[in-house]
């Protein structure tokens, strides 16, 4: 058996960088020579984003083919309501109501190895390959890990890490407490080792196994674009730059230099055979303000915040990151940072608190007129550069778990949810934000060579993934095959062809609560990658 | 998972417990029991609970609502015995079983 397509992942990573780090300079060579070659013998294109540019619903989308309103994963967290509280929840690989490539190639007779990809824990139990979920912690990756037995394969590796190679929601929290100079450098270098773990696994899944398709997502490049931004971004590298600076940015160069040799070593151990593909969930860009969208709603009307509690308790709200609402007045209001959503609370069953489902046009047109109220007082530019009606952006059955409004900022920034003044208010510092165009690259044979094509779309990745493992496409997926990626005399011989649809809705219905201090922490951690301000 | 189903689900639940914790290096004074506190004994943090609760559903191929054990009166419980998580249990497969 031989590997047939790899594809690698690079959560938020954006042309805005890589073209940078792609070229030699003063006399140096450049730091990621192999994407260079990448870049000269492959091509590539921009790759627009879900609605919200967000990990969770974009990697599902890239996984499926199909976008948010069909899948159903809108957020890391999900929120519902009850009576006076609304309780959050994690998504799962249970939420997901559509089928992913795993799955479609494996009824297919392909076999496959995901590695590190989030929402695919906990993993399906009929998969033909391997499954190692990303946004797991070290405790529970065994459980999560498939096929049973790989667990303690994986363990046989030479220096093999767990704790290494997992998601540490603690170290982050940590990192989130204080973003003092030294911190942020510990955050840089948290990810080095993380990632040489996850390619050891890549590298022995595909040494060991050689499954149809390989996949392997490194994350690190958007961990540490978040807090890094401003030391990796070209545009940010003029001036005076301070001895910290020029530290932070060689420390960046290095994970990207070492991630060029990682993506090297799997493409050299694929073999000139494959067709290599790299796709990010989204692009990267600087957020240059806060935007406190739940204060601002407040002085709408829309939102009443809940008198805090005396005492500790009072403060430990104070400090939570949940807004701290009184359901019985309020109207809308933005669940978490990272969803950039309205929620319109709507009263569908007799006690439940909120407007009546008639009012819900008018309630939403005159929401949507406070909020392009929202303007900058010196220039009159709107905050809010897009607002869109969920029908319009999440078309699908899983449509009514999205937020009513999506709200792009104009600085493509992530709202606060905060009960703080000004609603709008000059970030210290610039960080990195998640920009709506990721990338998309193709490279090996058949593949056309040194050009830059049209953007495609993140649900054309599974329908390309699918093609190039010689699949048909499914009938019912959004995404097309990018064709433009593959040579003339290719096509010809593997034509793109439509094929039976995916197999239907396979989500469940209720849900696990998750307890306050693991809120907290998935909060701080979101904090940290700057959901938050 | 299922394979870790058992006769009683107590046995269920201990044995995912024992699965779940196999890597943790816990120093147990004592066999994982239905006595076994979560937080107290394992050192359960809550990511850990939502973990267990997912084991179990997965396990018996169906969501529990883990919500109406997890939260009383608008709070969440500070710790949970496995008896407690088998008895939660045993009440939502029971309440299943008499629906129509």
């Amino acid at each position: 058996m031989t590997v047939r397509t790899l594809f690698i992942g690079l959560d938020g990573a954006t042309f805005t960088v890589l073209n940078d780090l792609i070229k030699g300079k003063d006399g140096e060579p450049p730091v990621m020579p192999f994407m260079a070659k990448v870049f000269a013998e492959g091509v590539r294109s921009k790759l627009r984003s879900t609605p919200n540019p967000l990990t969770p619903p974009a990697w599902v989308s890239l996984m499926t083919g199909r976008g948010p309103g069909h899948h159903g994963v809108f957020d890391f967290i999900r929120a519902e309501e009850r009576g006076d509280d609304v309780f959050f929840t994690l998504y799962d690989s249970r939420d997901c109501r559509v089928e992913t490539i795993w799955s479609i190639a494996s009824r297919q007779g392909k076999r496959v190895a995901a590695l590190n990809f989030p929402f695919t824990a906990p993993p399906p139990d009929d998969l033909n390959g391997f499954v190692v979920p990303g946004f797991v912690p070290w405790r529970h990756l065994r459980r999560n890990t498939y096929p049973q037995d790989l667990y303690d394969r994986l363990k046989q590796i030479p220096d093999f890490n767990a704790q290494e190679l997992a998601w540490d929601f603690e170290q982050e929290k940590q990192s989130g407490d204080q973003l003092s100079d030294h911190d942020r450098e510990q955050w840089v270098s948290y990810h080095l080792p993380r990632e040489k773990q996850w390619f050891k696994v890549a590298e022995h899944l595909m040494d060991a196994e050689a499954p149809d398709l390989m996949a392997v997502l490194f994350d690190g490049v958007d961990k540490l674009q978040h807090q890094a931004w401003p030391y990796v971004d070209p545009a940010l590298q003029t001036g005076e730059l301070s001895g910290f600076h020029l530290r932070m940015r060689e420390l960046s160069l290095g994970y990207f230099r070492q991630l060029d040799g990682f993506i090297e070593k799997l493409v050299t151990a694929a073999g000139p055979d494959v067709n290599v593909f790299f796709a990010s969930d989204h692009g990267f860009c600087a957020s240059t303000e806060i935007v406190r969208i739940n204060a601002y709603l407040a002085e709408k009307g829309y939102v009443h915040f809940r008198e805090l509690p005396p005492g500790d308790a009072g403060m430990r709200r104070d400090n939570s990151y949940f807004a701290f609402l009184d359901w019985h007045k309020t109207v809308a209001y933005c669940r978490t940072p990272s969803c950039n959503g309205i929620t319109i609370r709507v009263a569908r069953n007799p006690g439940e608190t909120g407007i009546e489902p008639s009012e819900y046009e008018a309630v939403r047109n005159r929401l949507i007129r406070d909020l392009e109220d929202l303007k900058d007082p010196e220039t009159g530019e709107r905050i809010i550069a897009e607002i869109h009606k969920r029908e319009d952006v999440f078309p699908g059955a899983a449509m009514t778990n999205a937020p009513d409004l999506q709200l792009v900022l104009r600085d493509f920034g992530f709202v606060s949810v905060r009960n703080v003044l000004p609603v709008v208010e000059k970030r210290a510092y610039p960080i990195g934000t998640h920009h709506p165009d990721g990338v998309f690259l193709a490279y090996g044979p058949g593949v056309e060579k040194g050009k830059l094509l049209g953007r495609r779309h993140i649900t054309d990745v599974a329908a390309t993934l699918l093609y190039s493992l010689g699949l048909d496409v499914p009938s019912d997926f959004e995404g097309k095959v990018a064709e433009a990626m593959f040579t003339r005399e290719h096509l010809d011989k593997q034509p793109v062809v439509l094929g039976a649809a995916t197999l239907s809705d396979r989500a469940i219905g209720a849900t696990e609560t998750m307890a306050e201090d693991e809120k907290e922490q998935i909060l701080a951690q979101l904090q940290m990658l700057g959901y938050m301000e | 998972m299922s394979s870790l189903k058992k006769s009683t689900t107590i046995e269920t639940v201990i044995a995912i417990v024992d699965d779940l914790t196999q890597d943790w290096g816990l120093d147990l004074s004592a066999p994982v029991s239905e006595c076994t506190q979560l937080a107290a004994d394992l050192q359960f943090a809550s990511v850990d609970i939502i973990q267990l609760c997912v084991a179990l559903e997965q396990c018996y191929g169906r969501r529990f609502g883990f919500q109406d054990l997890l939260m009383k009166d608008g709070s969440y419980v500070g710790d949970l015995a496995l008896s407690q998580f088998a008895a939660f249990v045993d009440s939502k497969l029971k309440l299943e079983s008499i629906t129509p």
